[in-house]
This record gives C-alpha cells, structure tokens and sequence, in this order.
C-alpha cells in the first residue's frame, strides 16, 4: 500500500537523523551499522536529507580510508557552550539556531579545580570538533556558566570561598588562551534565566525569576526582559540569604545560609542515619520512587525555599517564577509546598495578575541553552542570518 | 546505601607470592548500588585482590561472602556463576570478530543448538544504548573501534549475565577525555542500575568523581576507607604512608 510505504520510508528517515543526532557525524557506512538499513536507503536518505539542507556530506578519512562523514547541515558558524557544575561538566558544540551537533557529560569529583576542570573543558570542545569533523576557526566563540557568581567585566568567580579551587581563577582568560576564541562567562541561574525567558517557561514574561535548586540555590532575575545581575554579579544568590540565624557556618563566612540548610551537603548529611551515603542524583530518584523519607526531606526544601522566593518574589513583582535544577526533577514533590509558601504571601496573591510559579520548559538543559544564547548574543551572526550581508567578525573585545 | 547488607564482603584475604605479600588480612565489603574505588601505589595490592574478586587468584587465606554467604571462586566460570563480572587492564577482546560477537563471545544465546544472531544484535544495541554508548554500529569489527569503545565493549560484555558485581581495572588509562568521559558515565550508569562496582584507579580525579567510598591500599594491607569526598592531599597521604 502506497500509505504504508511512505511512512516506513519516514519512518527510516527519522532513524537517520536520530543516529547523526547521536553520534554528531557518521560515515554512510557506519549509518548503516546504526540503523539497521542497507547501505543502499541509507545513500537514498542521504541524498534527499542533502538535498533538503539538513544534512552535510563532507569528506574524512576512517580506518585508513577515504569516506563521506554525514553531519546535520548547520549554518556557518558554531559556538560552544559549557556547564560547569558542583559535580558535572557538560560541554555542547551548537550552530547558530541552537541546534546542538555534538555534546558529553562528565562526571566530576567533589570540590574539582579549575585548572584540571578548565583543562578537561578545552580537551573536551577540540574532542567534539573533532567528532564533527570541523576545525577549531569555525567557532564562534564559547559560552561558560560557572555555579557561583561571575563578574562580568573579568569573567571569574565574584565572591571568594563560595566556589572551593575557583577563586582568583580568571575562567575567560585561561581558556581564551587555550584556545584563542571569545569566551563568555557568567552565572548558572542568570543563563537559565536568560535561556528560559528566550526559550523556555518565561517565554512571554517580561519579569521573571528563574530559581535553580540543585547541589546549591541559586535565582537569575530578568526585569524588562534582562538579566539584572547587579554591581558585582551577585543578584540573585539566594542560596546566600540567611534562613537560620543559629544555623552553620556557609563556605561564604556568614551564618544560617539558605544552602547551609538546603544545600546538598545539608540533604545528604539528613539522610545519611536512615538512608547511608547517597548522591543528590539518588534523592531525586528516591523521591519519585515514593521512598517516604526522601520525599519529607525534598517537600521541607521546597518549603524552605518557597520561603526565600516569596520574599524576594515581593521585592520585584515577578509575573512568573520558574523553577529548575536537580531537586526540580521531582516534580510536585518540590514544587507543591513551594508553590503554597509563594500563595501565601498575600501581596503576590492578591494583585492582578497573581504571580504564576511553573516548572522549567528546558529542564537539565537551561543552562546550556543560556550559556550559547550569551555566545550568540556577543557574536555577529545573527545579523548574517537576517540577510543583511555582514561577514562573522572577528570577536577583538573580550570578557 | 550503606544501610543495606553488603552484596560482597571480604574478611582478612591474604595471599603470597613466595615472599611477597601481595595481600595481607584485607577487608573490603561492597553494597548493591555502590561504586568503591580501590586506589593504591603500583604492587599495593589493587590488581591481586581484583583477580581474587574475579576468580582468577585463590587466596592463601581469609573468608569471601557474597549476599551474606560464605562462597569459594575457584574460576572466573564460577564468579559468573556468583553475579561477579570483571573488565580488566588489557580487555580480552577479539580483533577479528564485531562488536556483537565479542559482547556475547562465551555467552552466546542459542536455542536447540542455533545460533540467536538477532537477537543478540539486537540485545547488543539495547545494552550499548542503555550505557549511551558511542558505536556506531555493531557489526563493526573491533580493529575498527578506538580505545574507548573498546573499553565500552568490554563493559558491556559484564552486562550480558545480568551480574550484581563489577570489577573494573583501570578502565580509563590511556583513553582521551571525551572517552574518560563516557566510561565515567557508563560507572554511573552501573550504580544507578543497582550494581556494586569495584573501581580500581590510579586517577584521583576519576576516582573522586564517581566513587561513593574510596579503600585505600598500602603494601598489600588496608590503609583507610574514605568517602569520596576526601581530599586530594588526604588520599595520597595515605597511598604514600604519610599518615
């Protein structure tokens, strides 16, 4: 039947692409292997896809010998975006329509250092290049989201302590100099910020708070349509708002922070009697799993912090709060006594409209998104793409 | 999840080489969904008690339990038999044959005698999917493959008997980052699978990144257990014997 053959031959065609997806470039015949499909459909699948411009066919060299790689078409001009996280890296190469060709993610230690981590970031986007078959001069430049605060005029950590092995680290320089590109650094929470209201649940508000919880918590407030990061970058850090006046010490020197109560330590260190050591990634799962003690400690969290947003929801007037990061993974374990400490306070409830409290549209992946619309945003492709015939310049101005 | 009882417990394991003391009264417990990294000097002993784990050494003396019981491993047949899988140095992999032959090679599903080759190809792309495995395709031939893969083949070849157990030694020396990358992750994926893993490394960095407990050994004795997250400066003091 005519129906039915056409929708196998879709059917085969979306398996196509999902396998470039994957594996960022493929040879005809390592598609193949892929797929499961005769290398014959695969160079019929191939010449339409060309034809319809989503993919490249460029040539390179496997085991020895001369092959056609296979790479989603993208538009001239690649940026890179990098996540650093308390305990994973996440590095993506992407073209300018935020499509990403190749991306790993790399478990990290406790406490890692900059200069092994910033090391392992430079090795990893001449790895991805390379996946691509593409040189080091078709990117734009790299886009770095670090879990602390950034200066944004030198590009490193504001705050000394608050990031163990980064402070002093001048995170834009030392990988400029790696890899003589435009690097761009900024906060976690403001790049999901940014990501979120361009791409995400934030979509239609001009004033928004994005609150990441995860090993840490931290906000990325967006007034007009911008990220407000303040004189020295440290808008929004509410991990850093003191919850218990008799509490610990926080790595930042004062007492009873926010993340000295909610932060990954201070969750793992609740559960250690009951549960033994577990990972953050475990409580996650644990909660959803319906495990009774994992969902009181996450439920307490999202009160504690529903607490912190709605004072500082007060203070500016959000249409919308948007929660992401780890913890957000729960769901309505997290979010349901968030969203009642926000309800309660009357000042955000009663006005017309009520400030709306949602999960995040782009989920792990805010940050990364953030961190290539901050590459996007300093580089001049965009005016290429509207048409207006302007070569990519040359980024002289650096962070 | 230290609160559950260990899926394998060593109590005092010693063996010699004629006057070497390869492992002298070592303990180790291992708990389901638990990675322990074994880190030591080069002869601390971290290989020895691997190859004891895997059945490929005997031990002189000292008990091995697994799930509680008291077991004897004379073979590596019988540590698969006890849910044991072992990844060592230099996988014993074959060149010649693909990525789905080498995944099944000893372990290949037949019925009445016939060979199950799709299945097994399609067993094979669900476990390599499964550990987000970069191959393209199985049947490539391991020649073809990079050091990276390969380890990966190698790790889910130990996937195939649905083991509790897996000991890997060494499985990022020599590979770029981006493979160290994938073999971290592919640890990570065995933990949140329910596995325990025994980790042996000389990288701290790699250790320290996916390990929930770090067993340090010095001349072949135990020299302290720490969480993962023990210093750097801390774990070598005791690789080296300064504390």
């Amino acid at each position: 039947m005519a129906g039915s053959q056409s929708s196998l031959r879709e059917a085969n065609r979306a398996r196509v692409v999902e396998a470039v997806k994957r594996h960022g470039g493929l040879t005809q015949v390592e598609l193949a292997g892929a797929t499961g499909l005769s290398q014959a459909s695969i160079s019929t699948i191939v010449k339409e896809l060309v034809a319809a411009e989503l993919f490249d066919v460029r040539n390179t060299v496997r085991s020895g010998r001369r092959a056609q790689l296979v790479t989603l078409a993208h538009q001239t001009g690649l940026v890179s975006g990098v996540v650093v996280g308390r305990r994973q890296l996440r590095v993506a190469v992407a073209d300018v329509s935020h499509e990403v060709l190749a991306e790993q993610v790399m478990p990290l230690a406790d406490a890692h250092r900059a200069d092994t981590s910033l090391d392992r970031v430079a090795l990893l986007i001449v790895e991805l290049l390379d996946r691509l078959g593409t040189a080091m001069d078709e990117l734009q430049g790299i886009g770095v989201a670090l879990p602390a605060p950034v200066d944004a005029a030198t590009g490193q950590v504001s705050v000394r302590g608050v990031l163990r092995g980064w402070d002093n680290v001048p995170v834009a320089q030392v990988l400029t100099k790696r890899l003589a590109r435009p690097v761009f650094v900024d906060n976690d929470a403001n790049l999901g910020a940014l990501a979120e209201s361009t791409l995400g649940a934030a979509r239609e508000a001009r004033d928004a708070i994005y609150v990441r919880v995860g090993h840490g918590v931290g906000a990325g407030i967006m007034l007009g349509g911008r990220v407000h990061r303040g004189v020295a970058g440290t808008a929004g850090e509410i991990g850093h708002v003191q919850v218990d006046p008799a509490g610990r010490i926080c790595s930042c020197g004062s007492r009873g922070c926010l993340n000295t109560v909610v932060g990954e330590e201070a969750l793992l260190e609740a559960l250690r009697t009951s549960h033994g050591s577990l990972t953050l990634r475990d409580v996650v799962r644990l909660a959803n799993d319906d495990d009774p003690g994992c969902r009181s400690l996450v439920r307490d969290a999202g009160a504690t912090v529903g607490r912190v947003v709605a004072n500082v929801a007060t203070a500016f007037n959000p249409e919308r709060i948007v929660v992401g990061g780890e913890l957000a993974e729960t769901g309505d374990v997290f979010l349901e006594p968030f969203r009642e400490m926000i309800q309660r306070q009357s000042v955000l409830q009663q006005a017309e409209p009520p400030v709306d409290v949602v999960a995040s549209g782009l989920g792990a992946r805010a940050e990364l998104e953030g961190a290539l619309s901050l590459v996007l945003q300093h580089i001049d492709v965009f005016e290429t793409r509207e048409g207006v015939a302007l070569p990519p310049q040359p980024q002289e101005e650096l962070l | 999840m230290s609160a559950r009882s260990p899926v394998l417990a060593l109590r005092k394991v010693s063996r010699y080489f004629g006057a070497v003391e390869a492992l002298v009264d070592v303990d180790l417990t291992l708990h389901p969904h638990e990675v322990v990294a074994l880190v030591g000097d080069n002869g601390a002993g971290k290989s020895t008690l691997a190859k004891v784990v895997a059945g490929v050494l005997a031990p002189d003396s000292g008990q091995i339990e697994i799930d509680g019981e008291q077991v004897t491993i004379p073979s590596p047949a019988a540590a698969n038999r006890l849910g044991v899988a072992s990844v060592f140095q230099e996988p014993a992999l074959l060149e010649n044959l693909d990525v789905t032959a080498n995944v099944f090679l000893g372990q290949e599903m037949a019925r009445s005698g016939v060979l199950r080759e799709d299945e097994m190809v399609e067993r094979t792309r669900a476990l390599l999917r499964n550990l987000t495995v970069r191959i393209p395709a199985v049947d490539t031939p391991l020649r073809h493959l990079s050091a990276g893969q390969r380890q990966a083949v190698a790790i889910a070849r130990t996937l195939v008997g649905s083991p509790r157990i897996v000991v890997l030694d060494e499985p990022t020396a020599a590979l770029s980052v981006a493979q160290t990358a994938e073999v971290l992750t592919y640890i990570e994926g065995l933990r949140d699978l329910g596995l325990g893993v025994i980790l042996i490394s000389h990288n701290l960095n790699d250790v320290r990144a996916v390990a929930d407990r770090v067993e340090v050994l010095r001349l072949g004795r135990n020299n302290g257990s720490f969480p993962a997250t023990t210093s750097h400066e801390q774990l070598i003091a005791a690789i080296t014997g300064a504390v």
